[in-house]
């Protein structure tokens, strides 16, 4: 061997048996799943962009204390324990509660916090001013809950079809909506207690207010990975040490989250968990049960979410159709002041997610009222959220079908155009007769195309608190014996409705292929 | 009666007809011949007001008239439900019927009832030979007889003149014999009272059916009389042919 590589390969394994022990002694960092838009106090930003909240310094001190360091990663909240299963983070710890489900499922420590839930609502409504008038409400109260949290349990537990609940993706969303007199979502609002001592009792949201006394006791959790035995005793015996020395209770106080409650920890802490939960269940009776619902017994569910996809679909894919035929007549035949605008609305249409256009549709429209200081502004904007739905697919859409009829009428030779003036048509009479119907058989095949890709795209409606399909899939995947039939239940849905279409699509195109067979 | 009076055309700076003018009485048949290039079809386009020109007039009967620059839109559309037109490559509408492509213009110009368009059309079609295949669409058609139905259809609409824009060049021999035929036949008929323009290069044809002769050379008509004097040894169509 070349004697300069023998000294250069004699170097470079030097190198990496001198670096190999360091490496191992270096402990991994403690990577801790949590999802910041659940918001304050829990995990959120503040001013400067810092990640702060009362999960994040305690997530500081158990990393402390195991001597390694944290590493937030973010993720959906109802996805954090698919994605701890999945290895991506260490630990979840982020409001989760304990039920013996989830324990089976990704092994708990003992509880950090003794959480429970308070009912909000308008400072002035006096319709709803304890837990029973929920109950008892003729029509249903509307009822908005973090999506997939103790609330929704706790509330379709008590309540059932006694109220309609309304799950968001984050805290604050609910808060405006119910603040905002918004009846059509929610009327009021159930969320953990942590989040209405944050947001309502600090005075934050002055035109909300907590009622009655707190329900629904339960306890956060971390959840660990099975088999992650070693990380969870040592999570234990942190959790413990943080008790013990009153860590814990000057971090809850830093907060204002510290009640009487919390002295529970103490004695919890000390015992087996999660044995001792089921006990305190008994002897408290405050902890409500969480009965998992039975696949059978949300089939009404899915057949209402089914037709509310059927309606969203066949309510939008048609003004889509009229309004990108619109504008593919206006760009193509239209005068030129017109072409612009109109390429500049299909252009921000396409090139901006439908997510946002909803949320901008549902949200901060109605945001443009209170701006200008116009109520009449303000409940002119402030649209149903089917009809928000609606208009937000239907606009999204027709910047697609605008430019399928754009290259539709352009795929039309010009003759035929002339053609039909030389008879002494109108301009207008001459698109509509003979133009836009050689166009519309041209581009069925993409339109087709497009109304079965609008068909599952309003899934995305589930943001704005429609139960369609994919909202109750949404709704129902924090049950781990759901989920699997669930899933194939709602996929086999969409494709029994969409394949339908698909052959109504070849049929027409059979149908209408110029020349064809009548 | 069409008269065309120093019709100036440009596109840029290229000038496709340069003060062309020509007259074509009720009842006669008239041919525009002349060199590829010459302007021929665009005379034809500006008569029916599928071009604007820039100066100039074409006037159709004693009160239309349209003249050169933009022109008022209730004008056009009189025009053109006055001067039917047959193209080069037909445009039949595909996606309708022979039948319905013949009643189009009754219908949806001149906003007759469907029965009455629609007897109107069947006594067209029949007129050209093609009664049996009001049912078929034009793919269903040969190229000769889809012609025919675009002369049916520019005949519907019971125009003062009609013009055709090479109607057998898209043609093979057999086809364009039928065509010519229909033409021919429109020629003859005593009772057909309405100018036609023809533009070819078929000049057997021309020297058959036509009764007087427009040459057209860069842009400008440069001779106009007599079919038979017109291919006369010496005359201004004798070195076309």
């Amino acid at each position: 061997m070349d004697r300069r590589w023998f000294t250069l390969i004699s170097f470079a394994l030097a190198v990496a048996c001198s670096h190999t022990p360091l490496a191992a002694q270096e402990p991994p960092p403690l990577r801790w799943g949590g999802d910041k838009n659940g918001g304050a106090p829990y995990i959120f930003e503040d001013d400067a962009g810092n990640l702060v909240g009362f999960e994040v310094e305690f997530a500081d001190y158990l990393a402390e204390q195991l001597g390694r360091k944290p590493v937030f990663v973010q993720n959906q909240w109802d996805n954090l324990p698919a994605s701890l299963l999945r290895g991506e983070h260490d630990i979840v710890l982020n409001g989760y509660e304990f039920s013996p489900e989830r324990h089976d499922e990704t092994p708990t420590t003992v509880p950090y916090y003794v959480y429970s839930l308070r009912l909000i609502t308008r400072a002035n409504d006096a319709n709803v001013t304890s837990w029973s008038d929920l109950g008892n409400a003729n029509p249903p109260k509307r009822v908005g809950v973090l999506r997939g949290s103790a609330s929704e349990k706790y509330l379709q537990a008590r309540f059932g079809d006694r109220v309609i609940l309304q799950p968001s993706e984050t805290v604050t969303e609910m808060l405006d909506v119910v603040r905002d007199g918004r009846g059509d979502i929610a009327d009021v609002t159930v969320q953990d207690a942590p989040a209405a001592a944050y947001y309502v009792q600090s005075g934050r949201y002055p035109g909300l207010r907590v009622v009655d006394e707190p329900a629904g006791f339960g306890y956060y959790v971390i959840l660990t990975k099975p088999g992650d035995d070693q990380l969870r005793e040592q999570l234990n015996e942190a959790i413990r040490k943080a008790i013990r020395t009153g860590k814990l209770k000057e971090l809850y106080k830093k907060y204002g989250l510290w009640n009487a409650a919390q002295q529970r920890l103490s004695y919890l802490a000390e015992q087996p968990w999660p044995e001792v939960a089921a006990e305190l269940d008994t002897v408290e009776g405050e902890v409500q049960p969480v009965i998992a619902p039975k696949f059978s017994g949300i089939l009404g569910k899915l057949g209402q979410a089914a037709s509310m996809t059927l309606f969203l679909a066949f309510a939008s894919f048609p003004l889509a159709v009229i309004i990108g035929m619109a504008v593919a007549v206006g760009r193509v035949y239209g005068p030129a002041f017109l072409r612009v605008p109109l390429a500049i609305y299909v252009e921000v249409l396409r090139g901006t997610p439908l997510l946002l256009q909803l949320f901008v549709i549902f949200y901060l429209l109605p945001q443009l009222g209170v701006l200008a200081e116009a109520e009449w502004l303000q409940n002119l904007l402030s649209l149903n959220k089917y009809a928000a739905a609606i208009i937000g697919l239907a606009l999204n859409y027709s910047a697609a079908e605008a430019e399928n009829y754009r290259a539709g009428l352009l795929a039309v030779p010009r003759g035929q155009m002339e053609a039909a003036l030389s008879l002494g048509m109108t301009p207008t009479t001459a698109l509509r007769r003979v133009v836009v119907p050689q166009a519309f058989r041209i581009v069925i095949p993409p339109v087709t195309n497009d109304f079965i890709a609008l068909f599952k795209d309003t899934a995305v409606c589930s943001t704005i608190m429609i139960v369609e399909l994919t909202g109750l899939y949404y709704q129902y995947k924090i049950y781990p014996n759901l989920v699997l039939e669930l899933a194939l239940a709602v996929g086999l849905l969409y494709l029994v409705m969409s394949y339908p279409m698909s052959l109504l699509a070849r049929w027409l195109e059979r149908r209408t292929t110029i020349g064809g067979a009548r | 009666m069409i008269r065309v009076s120093n019709i100036v055309k440009s596109h840029g700076t290229l000038r496709i007809l340069n003060g062309a003018s020509l007259e074509v009485k009720r009842g006669e048949v008239a041919a525009l011949i002349g060199p590829s290039g010459g302007g021929k079809s665009t005379l034809l386009r500006c008569i029916n007001g599928l071009e604007e020109f820039q100066a100039g007039e074409v006037a159709v009967g004693p009160e239309l008239r349209l003249a050169g620059g933009s022109a008022a839109k209730e004008t056009l559309l009189k025009l053109r439900r006055q001067v039917g037109m047959v193209f080069q490559q037909f445009h039949l509408f595909p996606h309708m019927t022979a039948l319905q492509n013949v009643m189009s213009g009754p219908v949806y110009a001149l906003h007759k009832p469907r029965t009455e368009a629609e007897a109107i059309a069947r006594k067209l079609l029949e007129r050209v030979g093609l009664g049996e295949k009001a049912a078929s669409k034009p793919s269903q058609l040969s190229g000769g007889q889809q012609q025919r139905v675009a002369i049916a259809r520019a005949l519907a609409v019971n125009p003062v003149a009609i013009l055709f824009d090479e109607p057998t060049s898209a043609l093979d021999p057999k086809m364009s014999a039928e065509v010519m035929k229909v033409i021919d036949d429109l020629a003859d008929d005593e009772q057909f009272q309405a100018a036609m323009v023809i533009v070819t290069h078929d000049l057997a044809a021309v020297k058959r059916i036509a009764d007087t002769v427009h040459v057209l050379e860069a842009g400008r008509v440069v001779y106009s009389g007599p079919a038979s004097e017109a291919f006369a040894t010496g005359g201004a169509a004798a070195n076309l042919e």
